[in-house]
């Protein structure tokens, strides 16, 4: 089914008639939508992030005391002290469905804004339809680079995307080099949405840059009941280091399979996404001591950062676990689209779209270890600076780059 | 491309297409029985897998011990299942056809649902069992002991299963209730009750695959769905209402998905099974071993 421009903007006339003038003059809520996969492979996501979306709402509805846009004082000052409501969509990580969700949260929940998706891949469709209907589209966690590189005026992004990732492992191993260690043959090992095609391209792309060498690239099909064939062509290529590009159930179920096929990298350097979720690390973190994430996000900061430990502990009341990659970035995400929208002091598409253009937030009035937000002509935040994170001992701990690190890399992984 | 990876590839492609066919049976039975599509087959599998994940976490039951009564619950359910939904679904007069299919289909989407409200979507995984992460070398040929196991009790329960139909009286029952449901009713066999003792074996089957499963597998509500197609193509590719035809199938499978993911793109590994499968469909409509 689809609905065609001519009905929407007749229901849009219809509603408008019907809506008494004072309700719509006066806004007391801003409504914003939240695509996430609910139910499916990747339901847990959608829970973790509609925790992170809460801690934010929390902090933008309540006052508190912390150095973050919106903190201190209730709702948004811009429009008068009116209170954030959020209304959650659930796309089963299938595009289409994303699409259709979009469009219902527009025409007929009456989403200001809308923010998402956890996967790339049906950020594509939703951000399509924001643009449609021009409503702004805050992609909170999506890190595929062909994301902000469609022209869209209404995409923002604030943290990196893969090309920026995978220039900082880079960064991390010519850093290595340096020190004497052998970091030659890669092997690639990627899945077949955009997430993963994305990341294995840029990977490839800079590895070919820098003169590393790729001796496998794998790509491999999505929730494959098997992947001894894959494991087994890593194996063979036996390369110094392995980077793989997965989602949570494909990232556990490479690791058993390197394990009963009796493969044992010297160095794993994971694209994030399945190797950023908590679930991994109990299912197999036994085999994952010393392996490296990239990741946007890191407890560490609370040492220097205080307020990230109390934010933390907010969300970790709120979901049982500590905020990863994924929800650090979610809640920064919602923060900083409420914070144009009270800026814009209206809730019309286009004017949350220019303040969102022009924000400029100094990184310690974030979560995150990033310089600062601002958004290029394409939407897309350049200084968001990635770290390197070393799973060790059960947690995580930055070792890269040297400004952010707090530990040296353990290399090889064991 | 060396010898050892080739035959590694063989190995790890006939101990999962043995597994294939051991979750195959279990569905080639109920339709060879009743010409009933069972679509949470799939479903199925999944409440096995979290029976088993379950018995562990709570009772520290390992999962190889654990398979005889996850199998044994998986029977009453399946029996419970066919008495409760299928029963009234095949009285339907018009559109049996589709009513047979949304039953089970909705029975999945429930399944899946219930899984998710009360498990949570949360990943699991059997971390430390008797035979988790252990592998035999042979020549540095890596043969996991879980899939092992799998493999030689896919063996024994389709060896039993084999001797079921064949030996006993209720086997006989059942072939002959495949054969003519009318008529078995003028010699006196309970056509609802052979229909009962069907889906439970063939739930029972499933259910051994999934305790088995879970020591190498993630849990998560919607697993069933990864394997739920394979078991489909695999009793097309067998031919539909033969027992035999799916246990091959599984294992033919196993082999063309391993091979193809050898020399082709590891992304495009499905696609040998279903070249395989349109290509037998193609010469022979009915399956390889079917008999309709």
């Amino acid at each position: 089914m689809t609905i065609s421009r001519r009905d929407v903007l007749l229901g849009a006339t219809a509603t408008a008639a019907l809506v008494p003038l004072a309700a719509r003059a006066q806004t007391s809520e801003v409504v914003i939508g939240v695509i996430y996969p609910f139910s499916g492979g990747s339901a847990q996501q959608g829970v973790d992030a509609q925790k992170a979306y809460e801690t934010a709402l929390e902090v933008i509805n309540k006052d508190t005391d912390f150095d973050l846009p919106l903190a201190k004082g209730e709702g948004l000052p811009g429009l008068g002290g009116a209170k954030v409501r959020l209304v959650f969509a659930d796309h089963q990580a299938d595009p289409q469905k994303g699409r259709a969700e979009a469009e219902r949260l527009i025409t007929q929940e009456k989403v200001a804004a809308i923010i998402g998706t956890y996967q790339s891949a049906v950020a594509v469709t939703v951000s399509q339809i924001c643009e449609r209907y021009q409503i702004p589209f805050v992609s909170a966690d999506n890190s595929s680079p062909s994301l902000h590189r469609r022209g869209l005026k209404y995409y923002f992004r604030a943290a990196p995307h893969d090309e920026m990732y995978s220039a900082a492992m880079f960064d991390f191993f010519d850093a290595m080099k340096k020190k004497g260690t052998k970091i030659e043959t890669l092997s690639l090992f990627h899945e077949d949405t955009i997430f993963g095609t994305d990341s294995g391209n840029a990977q490839a792309k800079i590895a070919g840059e820098r003169g590393y060498k790729i001796v496998t690239d794998i790509k491999y099909r999505a929730n494959s009941p098997s992947l001894s064939a894959e494991v087994q062509q890593l194996k063979t290529a036996n390369a110094d280091v392995l980077m793989p590009s997965s989602y949570t159930t494909d990232g556990i179920l490479l690791v058993k399979t390197m394990a009963e096929l009796g493969y044992k990298p010297n160095a794993i350097v994971a694209q994030d996404a399945g190797f950023s979720e908590k679930a991994l690390y109990d299912a197999v973190g036994d085999k994952l001591e010393g392996v490296i994430s990239r990741g946007t996000f890191s407890l560490d900061l609370a040492q220097k950062r205080p307020m990230v430990g109390k934010i933390n502990a907010m969300f970790k009341a709120r979901s049982g676990k500590d905020f990863n990659d994924l929800t650090s970035r979610q809640f920064m995400g919602l923060i900083i689209l409420a914070d144009a929208i009270s800026r814009a002091k209206s809730t019309d598409g286009e004017k949350i779209r220019d303040a969102l253009a022009a924000t400029d937030i100094p990184g310690e009035q974030t979560i995150m270890p990033w310089k600062r937000v601002k958004f290029d002509e394409a939407g897309q935040n350049n200084d968001a600076d990635p770290v390197l994170l070393q799973y060790v001992g059960g947690k995580f701990v930055t070792i890269f780059p040297p400004q952010a690190a707090i530990a040296e890399a353990i290399w090889p992984m064991k | 491309m060396t010898a050892q990876a080739i035959i590694q590839s063989l190995a790890s492609g006939l101990l999962m297409g043995l597994l294939y066919g051991l979750i195959a049976v279990g569905l080639a039975l109920i339709f060879g029985l009743m010409d009933v599509v069972n679509f949470a087959h799939g479903e199925f599998l999944m409440i096995a897998m979290y029976a088993s994940f379950f018995l562990f976490a709570f009772f520290a039951i390992d999962p190889l011990l654990s398979a005889p009564l996850v199998a044994a619950a998986l029977f009453v359910f399946g029996a419970v299942v066919y008495l409760l939904i299928v029963r009234f679904a095949m009285r339907a007069k018009a559109n049996a056809g589709m009513v047979q299919i949304f039953s089970t289909f909705g029975l999945a989407i429930v399944m899946r649902g219930l899984a998710q409200f009360f498990f949570t979507p949360d990943y699991r995984s059997i971390p430390q069992s008797w035979l988790g992460g252990k592998t035999i070398s042979v020549a540095g040929i890596f043969l996991p002991e879980p899939q092992l196991i799998g493999a030689l009790v896919s063996i024994l329960a389709f060896a039993g299963l084999y001797f079921f139909i064949h030996r006993t009286d209720f086997g006989r029952a059942l072939e002959a209730t495949r054969e003519d449901p009318g008529a078995v009713a003028l010699v006196g066999i309970d056509k609802n009750r052979v229909f009962a003792l069907g889906w439970g074996l063939g739930a029972a089957l499933v259910g051994l695959a999934g305790a088995i499963m879970a020591v190498f597998f993630y849990i998560y509500p919607d697993v069933g769905a990864s394997f739920a197609l394979i078991a489909y193509v695999t009793v097309a590719l067998g031919g539909f209402g033969s027992v035999f035809g799916a246990f091959a199938g599984g294992i033919i499978v196993g082999l063309v998905e391993a091979v193809t993911a050898l020399v082709l793109p590891p992304s495009l590994k499905s696609v040998g099974i279903y070249a395989v499968y349109l290509l037998v469909v193609f010469i022979r409509p009915r399956g390889l071993f079917g008999s309709m």
